[in-house]
C-alpha cells in the first residue's frame, strides 16, 4: 500500500480501449485536470528500413506498403517517385494520374476513417457508425480498381499496376456523388451540433505561432492557419496537372480540425472528378532497369495525415543502401504532450485523436541505457528458458 | 398459505426472478434500439441473458489491496436494494406488493443505493480507472439525485400523498406529463442519468477510463451489478409511466407506456455526445434543477391556493 500519493497518475496504454494501436500515455492529474503529460513510443516498431537493405527494390516496395494499413499507397507512391527519380525514368502521364486518382481515394477513406475514430472517442457513436458504413463505399472503389482493400498494391516501380474502365469510372463517379452528398450532412453535424461542438470547439486550440513551434503538419497544422500541402507547394506525380486547393483554419481547435478534414473531402471528390474527366491515354508502365544508378535522394508526398518524407539512398547494386522514412504522426505527436497540459481528463482522447496518430508508422526503435551498467544481456536461448519457466 | 404467497411475491412474481428477466428483457430491447438508430445489427434477444449466465459461471478475480468482504458484498447490496425498490411500484400494472406511507422516499433511496455500490466498488480498488470512475459516479450521483427527486414530488404533491400506489392511482385519471412537463423531461433525462446511460456515462467512458469503477469487477460481481442496472432501468420507467403517462393500471398499460418512454431513451442516446462530468453537473444545477425547482414552487402555491 502507497503511504503518500504525490501525482495521481493515469495511464492509458500500451492497452487501452482508446487506443486502436499500442503507446503509452502517462498522464497525471488533479482532479479531473491534466497536470503533466508523457509518451513513450515503440511497442510496434517492425524494423522496416531494416529489412529493405536486405531485399531488392522490387521487394522493398511490397515491404514499405505495408508500413501503414491507412496510407498504404501512399507510402508506395513516395517510394516509387524516389526511386524513379534516382533511376532517371519519367513515368508515363497516365500511370501518374491513377497514381493520384487512388491517393485520393485513399484520402478519402482515411479521413472518413478518422472521422468516425473521433466522433467515438468524444462519446458520439452514431456519427461513428454512419461515417463507417459511408466509408465502405470507398473501399469497395479501392477494391474495384486494385483488387485490395487495404494494401492496394497499385504501384510498381515505373508505374501502376491497375488500370481504370469504362465501368469503373462510372462506379467511381456514382461512388463519389453519393460520398459527397453524405459529406456535405457530416460537415453540417460536425458544425451545428450543440453538444459536439461543446466537446470540440475551444478544445485544444493552437495559435498558428504555437503550431510553428512545435511543427505541426498535414490537416493539424492546416487548422491552425499553417498554409503548408506537399500537393500544393511541391507538386509530384500529376498534382500539377490537377491542382489541389489549399484548405486551411485559423481556429486551431478540434473543430477546425474537423472542418479541415471534410473540406479536404470535397477537394478530393472534385480532383477524381476532373482526373476522370481528362484521363490521359497511353502506357501504364515502363521500364525499370534492375539496378538503380548509385545516389541518393528525397521523395516527399502529401499523406492523409500530413508530409510524408522518404530519403533513399542507392549504391549501384539492386538493394537500397539505405531508405529512412519518417511518418506525419511523429512530428505531430509532441503536441498532444502539450496540448494535454490544462486539460480535462476526458478531452484527452479527443486531443490525441484530433492528430490522426498511427502509431505503428512512426515507432522507432528505443535503446534503454541502464544507469547502473549492469547491462543484463540474454542470448535467445536463455530467453526462451526464462519464458518458459516464468509462465511455468 | 400466506408465507407462501409472500415467498412467491418475494422470488418469483413479481419480484425477484420475473424482474431479473423483465430487466434483461428491457435491457435488450434498449441495446437493440440503439444499434437500429445507428445503423447497426444490434445483439440477439438472449444476449443479456446470455451474458449473464456466462458472467455467473466465470471465476471472479479480487484483487490485491482490496476488502475482500466489501468487494463481494458490494454487487450483492446493490442488486438487493433494487429489488427490495421494486417490491414498491406497481410492476406489471399489478398493485405495488407492499405499501405504505412515505414507501416513495424509500423506493428512490434504494434505487440510489446501486449508484453509491458502485461508487463504492470503485473506491474500493487501488486501479485509478476505478478511483475516477467511482469519483465521476459520486459527482454525477450528487448532481441528479436532488433534480430526479423533485422531479417525482411533483405528482406527489398534486396527488397529496407520499404512497407510490396512491400517486399512481391519482395519476391514471389525470397525465401529468400535460400539466408538469419539465417534471417530466427532468424525470426522464435524470433516469439517464442514474442509469448512466449516454450522454450521461462520463462514469464509464470507456476512451478515458475503461469501465470506470467497475474496472476491477469480474464474474459474478459483474453479473449482479449488471442485473441491478436492469431492475432499476425497470423501476425507473415504471414509475416515470405511472407517476406522468396517466398510470400503469393493467399489464398492457404497462408495457406500452414503459417500452414508449424506452423508445424515446433509446432516441436521445443515439442523439447526443457523451459530456464531460463538469458539463454533466453544470447542466443539472443550471437548467434541470432551476427548472424543476420553479415548477415545484409553482405546484405548492397552486396546491396551497386551490385548497
Amino acid at each position: 500500500m502507497q503511504s503518500k500519493i504525490d501525482k495521481f497518475t493515469i495511464p492509458i496504454g500500451p492497452q487501452h480501449p482508446a487506443l486502436k494501436e499500442p503507446g503509452h500515455f502517462e498522464f497525471s492529474v488533479d482532479g479531473e485536470i491534466v497536470t503533466d503529460a508523457s509518451v513513450r513510443l515503440g511497442y510496434v516498431h517492425r524494423g522496416i528500413e531494416k529489412g529493405t537493405e536486405g531485399r531488392n527494390w522490387v521487394q522493398s516496395l511490397y515491404l514499405l506498403e505495408r508500413i501503414c494499413g491507412i496510407c498504404s499507397h501512399v507510402h508506395a507512391t513516395a517510394y516509387c517517385l524516389g526511386v524513379e527519380k534516382l533511376a532517371g525514368v519519367e513515368v508515363p502521364p497516365r500511370a501518374q494520374a491513377i497514381r493520384v486518382l487512388v491517393a485520393e481515394l485513399e484520402r478519402v477513406h482515411s479521413h472518413m476513417l478518422w472521422l468516425g475514430v473521433a466522433a467515438h472517442e468524444a462519446g458520439f457513436d452514431t456519427l461513428f457508425m454512419y461515417s463507417w458504413r459511408d466509408r465502405e463505399t470507398v473501399m469497395n472503389l479501392l477494391e474495384g480498381i486494385t483488387g485490395n482493400r487495404v494494401n492496394y498494391s497499385a504501384n510498381v516501380l515505373g508505374g501502376v499496376k491497375c488500370d481504370i474502365s469504362a465501368e469503373q469510372d462510372e462506379a467511381i463517379r456514382q461512388g463519389v456523388d453519393f460520398l459527397e452528398e453524405r459529406t456535405r450532412h457530416y460537415l453540417e453535424v460536425v458544425t451545428s451540433d450543440m453538444m459536439f461542438l461543446r466537446r470540440t470547439r475551444g478544445v485544444a486550440t493552437t495559435p498558428k505561432a504555437q503550431a510553428r513551434e512545435l511543427g505541426l503538419i498535414g490537416p493539424t497544422g492546416r487548422a491552425s492557419g499553417i498554409s503548408h500541402d506537399v500537393r500544393v507547394d511541391a507538386p509530384y506525380a500529376a498534382y500539377d496537372i490537377y491542382p489541389v486547393k489549399l484548405i486551411t483554419a485559423t481556429a486551431g481547435d478540434l473543430e477546425a480540425r474537423f472542418i479541415v478534414r471534410i473540406n479536404e473531402l470535397f477537394e478530393s471528390y472534385r480532383v477524381i472528378r476532373q482526373i476522370l474527366d481528362t484521363l490521359p491515354e497511353g502506357e501504364l508502365t515502363v521500364r525499370m532497369p534492375r539496378r538503380i544508378k548509385e545516389g541518393e535522394t528525397v521523395s516527399r508526398v502529401e499523406a492523409p495525415r500530413g508530409e510524408l518524407f522518404y530519403f533513399i539512398k542507392s549504391n549501384g547494386t539492386d538493394t537500397p543502401e539505405r531508405i529512412k522514412v519518417r511518418t506525419p504522426t511523429l512530428p505531430n505527436m509532441a503536441s498532444v504532450l502539450v496540448l494535454a497540459i490544462g486539460h480535462q481528463l476526458a478531452d484527452i482522447p479527443m486531443i490525441l485523436t484530433g492528430i490522426d496518430p498511427c502509431f505503428s508508422c512512426n515507432d522507432r526503435m528505443v535503446v534503454v541505457k541502464d544507469s547502473g551498467g549492469d547491462n543484463r544481456a540474454m542470448t535467445w536461448e536463455a530467453l526462451r528458458q526464462y519464458g518458459i519457466e516464468y509462465y511455468r | 398459505m400466506n408465507t407462501l404467497t409472500t415467498i412467491i411475491t418475494l422470488l418469483i412474481f413479481p419480484g425477484g426472478l420475473c424482474l431479473l428477466l423483465l430487466g434483461l428483457a428491457y435491457e435488450w430491447v434498449d441495446r437493440k434500439l440503439v444499434a437500429r438508430l445507428q445503423n447497426r445489427v444490434g445483439p440477439r434477444w438472449f444476449q443479456p441473458l446470455a451474458d449473464t449466465i456466462k458472467l455467473l459461471a466465470k471465476e471472479e478475480v479480487v484483487p490485491e489491496n482490496v476488502q475482500a468482504r466489501l468487494f463481494t458484498v458490494l454487487p450483492v447490496i446493490a442488486l438487493a436494494g433494487a429489488l427490495t425498490s421494486a417490491l414498491y411500484v406497481p410492476l406489471f400494472g399489478l398493485k405495488p406488493a407492499y405499501s405504505f406511507e412515505g414507501d416513495l422516499i424509500v423506493a428512490i433511496y434504494l434505487l440510489s443505493l446501486l449508484t453509491l455500490c458502485t461508487g463504492l466498488a470503485g473506491a474500493n480498488t487501488y486501479n485509478r480507472f476505478s478511483l475516477i470512475g467511482a469519483t465521476r459516479t459520486l459527482t454525477q450521483l450528487f448532481s441528479y439525485e436532488a433534480p430526479f427527486l423533485l422531479a417525482l414530488f411533483g405528482p406527489a404533491i398534486v396527488a397529496g400523498s407520499w404512497k407510490i400506489s396512491e400517486i399512481a392511482g391519482y395519476a391514471e385519471s389525470h397525465w401529468l406529463v400535460l400539466t408538469q412537463p419539465v417534471g417530466f423531461i427532468v424525470a426522464l433525462i435524470g433516469l439517464m442519468g442514474k442509469l448512466e446511460l449516454p450522454p450521461f456515462d462520463a462514469p464509464e467512458a470507456e476512451t478515458e477510463i475503461v469501465a470506470g469503477a467497475l474496472t476491477e469487477y469480474s464474474g459474478r460481481g459483474l453479473a449482479l451489478f449488471h442485473l441491478g442496472k436492469g431492475v432499476e432501468l425497470v423501476v425507473g420507467l415504471t414509475l416515470v409511466a405511472a407517476f406522468y403517462l396517466g398510470g400503469v393500471a393493467n399489464p398492457l398499460a404497462f408495457f406500452v407506456k414503459t417500452l414508449v418512454i424506452l423508445l424515446g431513451l433509446a432516441g436521445l442516446q443515439a442523439l447526443f455526445t457523451r459530456l464531460r462530468i463538469e458539463q454533466t453537473v453544470g447542466l443539472w444545477w443550471r437548467y434541470g434543477a432551476l427548472l424543476v425547482l420553479v415548477q415545484f414552487l409553482a405546484l405548492i402555491v397552486w396546491e396551497g391556493w386551490v385548497a
